[in-house]
């Protein structure tokens, strides 16, 4: 039995118009990601890896082509429904975190369960500081997004992401800030939950993060240059070897 | 109907975690409120207190004098002069008018033992002070015995008193008028600033005779005739009487002009509520002015905040936030803060009166229009430049408002 699709993109196109200047981001990307895969996306820098991600994440539109997200026709549904999704399905991480300012950690990870209007959740604290607890961050569950460091802020971006409980998570640059063995930790962190059955997406720069997950897409131009599984996964048993080695 | 609760606790936190922002945004509106709230009731105040002096003045007043006409700036007399015909004509036939006095005003030297000073000698009948309610303290009026015989005797006001007799009591004293010496027998009740901030408690009064034999001579008429109806309900049948008395007296025929003018206290009431009106515009302009200041003050905060503020809307779109969810936590953080900073805006506006009133002596009714207009602009002002940046920055992608700048 053929796994079920959770994202197919139909010749997707970004266009950003700056006045008279036109920036041509992505060109007719067309990719199917599965339910359970563990996708990194590689490419050089102004790629059009985070365009893809935004689109992908619902946070933005493609100037043309069609995405499905569990094969429902994205495009044509209407705002409400999109932030719906966004809140239920979607776990984002952003590559600025997008924290809000002068808010404990522990409230920027309840917010996406503040605009939950399933129920699913009744003991919204509870979870944030579980998600929290998750990324290593337990004990600064209390502390404004001023006083935690970049990688923290991170980290809360990253429980913020997993706390609504999300069946797809999309991170670009989860480990951009953090130290070597920090970032293996995140992305053992993704391992488990993939393993869990979650559907992952992540943008990394990073080819020992790269190597946790099992497929890659390089993006060149904004257009797919390869697309192919990854032999030789990294656990974090090995990446941590590897790590003591080269030190 | 939870999605609400939500939302309310996020405002909340909202306003308390920007507590400047939120600080400033409310002072705009107490400005604004406090403002519009002193400015208004300040030309309310005035207008009330201007009716209360010309009510004061008796309210069954009548003004008869010579029609008189602006030209070049000045005012210049048309027909003949209100004289002592006239007098006798209302006197002996009127039936609406209970008192009668003539008025002859003239700018006079006044010399007493410890000063002098240039003040008006008001030349008139002992119906005079009745007429105008004027009462006196110490003393008494002159009669009408000594209105016939014109004897050298007058009324003083409070500041003749102070200045002339340095304070002392002046009754039986003898002061020159214009080198004309006349017995001090009465000394007027004190009465203050009057409609037009002139000093009421300035003047000297003394039979119309004395000033017409003793100081200026008989053909000179009077300034005008002042009456009182008998009774408020007669003060229109007093009107229509007299000019038909004076026009036949003045041998004026049918189809032409009076060469008289008739006011009467009503009237003086309209002219003075035009120009008190005016007052009250000028004061509601400033009004105004103060509202568009702490109008631009609240949108310049809002103004200022708003790419963070957007960023902070992307970032809950991105998250699951619905566009309402945005729209009615800034529709609520604009409305407790422009309540708040509105009632706070009121209890200064009202203690700000409060002590102008210590101050100046001048009471100020707060006005209870000037509470609603200063509340509803400055709630309006509040709302409006809190919604509507925030209901543009929810309609953005997520992503182009977090990336806002
Ligand atoms: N809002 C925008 N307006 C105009 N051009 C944009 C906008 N966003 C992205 N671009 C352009 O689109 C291209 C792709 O940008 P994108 O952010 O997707 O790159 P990226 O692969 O994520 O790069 P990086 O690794 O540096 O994060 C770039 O050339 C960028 O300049
Ligand atoms: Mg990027």
């Amino acid at each position: 039995m053929p796994k079920k699709k959770v994202i197919e993109t139909k010749k997707i196109s970004r266009v950003f118009k700056n006045g008279d200047i036109q920036v041509r981001a992505l060109s007719d990307i067309d990719i199917v990601i599965e339910e359970g895969e563990f996708v990194v996306i590689m490419g050089s820098s102004g790629s059009g890896k985070s365009t893809l991600l935004h689109i992908l994440g619902c946070l933005d539109k493609p100037t043309s082509g069609d995405y499905y997200l569990d094969g429902v026709h994205v495009n044509s549904l209407n705002k409400n429904q999109l932030a719906d999704i966004r809140n239920q399905k979607i776990g984002f991480i952003f590559q600025s975190y997008n924290l809000l300012p002068r808010t404990t950690a522990l409230e920027n990870v309840e917010l996406p369960l503040v605009y939950d209007r399933s129920g699913r959740f009744s003991n919204s604290k509870e979870l944030a500081k579980k998600a929290l607890e998750q990324v290593g961050l337990g004990n600064r569950i209390y502390h404004k997004t001023n006083e935690l460091s970049g990688g923290q802020q991170q980290r809360v971006a990253i429980a913020r992401a997993l706390v609504n409980n999300p069946a797809l998570i999309l991170s670009d640059e989860a480990t951009g800030n953090l130290d070597s063995r920090s970032s293996i930790d995140i992305a053992d962190l993704f391992v488990r939950l993939n393993n869990e059955g979650k559907t992952i997406l992540m943008i990394t720069h990073e080819p020992e993060i790269a190597q946790f997950a099992k497929r890659m897409i390089y993006l060149r131009d904004g257009r797919v240059l390869t697309d192919e599984l990854i032999k030789n996964r990294s656990t974090k048993e090995s990446a941590l070897k590897d790590l003591e080695q080269t030190s | 109907m939870k999605q609400l609760l939500k939302t309310f606790k996020v405002a909340f936190q909202s306003i308390y975690k920007n507590k400047t922002r939120s600080l400033l945004t409310a002072l705009g509106i107490i400005i604004g409120v406090a403002a519009v709230i002193m400015t208004i009731s300040a030309g309310e105040g005035a207008t009330q207190e201007v009716q209360g002096q010309i009510s004061g003045l008796g309210t069954n007043l009548l003004m008869v004098a010579t029609k008189s006409e602006h030209r070049g700036g000045i005012d210049v007399r048309m027909g003949r002069p209100i004289d002592e015909k006239d007098f006798d004509i209302l006197q002996k036939n009127s039936v609406w008018i209970s008192k009668l006095s003539p008025l002859i005003a003239n700018g006079v030297r006044a010399i007493g033992p410890e000063g002098n000073k240039s003040t008006t000698i008001y030349g008139v009948a002992s119906d005079y002070f009745d007429i105008l309610s004027r009462e006196i303290i110490s003393g008494d009026i002159f009669s009408e015995e000594d209105v016939k015989a014109a004897r050298k005797v007058c009324v003083i006001g409070e500041t003749i008193k102070t200045e002339l007799f340095a304070g002392e009591d002046p009754i039986g004293h003898q002061i020159r008028i214009d080198k004309v010496p006349f017995t001090i027998i009465g000394l007027l009740k004190e009465e203050g600033k009057g409609t037009m901030g002139q000093d009421q408690d300035d003047m000297l009064i003394a039979p119309y005779t004395t000033i017409q034999n003793r100081l200026y001579g008989r053909r000179r008429g009077y300034n005008m005739i002042m009456a009182s109806a008998i009774s408020e309900d007669h003060i229109e049948d007093a009107e229509i009487e007299i000019t038909e008395l004076l026009r036949e007296s003045h041998r004026i025929i049918d189809g032409e002009e009076d060469d008289f003018e008739v006011t009467t206290q009503i009237e003086l009431q309209e002219i003075t509520g035009n120009i008190t009106g005016i007052l009250t515009l000028i004061l509601g302009a400033i009004a105004s002015i103060s509202l568009i200041v702490g109008g631009i003050g609240i949108m310049n905060i809002m103004l200022v905040s708003v790419t963070e503020r957007t960023r902070e809307i992307g970032t809950r779109l991105a998250i699951g936030a619905r566009e309402s969810d945005i729209l009615t936590q800034f529709l609520i953080e604009a409305i407790v803060l422009s309540l708040v900073g509105g009632i706070i805006g009121i209890a200064l506006g009202i203690i700000g009166n409060q002590i102008i009133y210590k101050i100046t002596d001048f009471y100020i009714p707060t006005a209870v229009n000037s509470i609603l207009i200063g509340f509803g602009f400055s709630v309006l002002v509040g709302v409006v430049f809190g919604y509507f940046p925030a209901r543009k920055a929810a309609r953005l992608n997520p992503i182009d408002a977090l990336r806002y700048e």
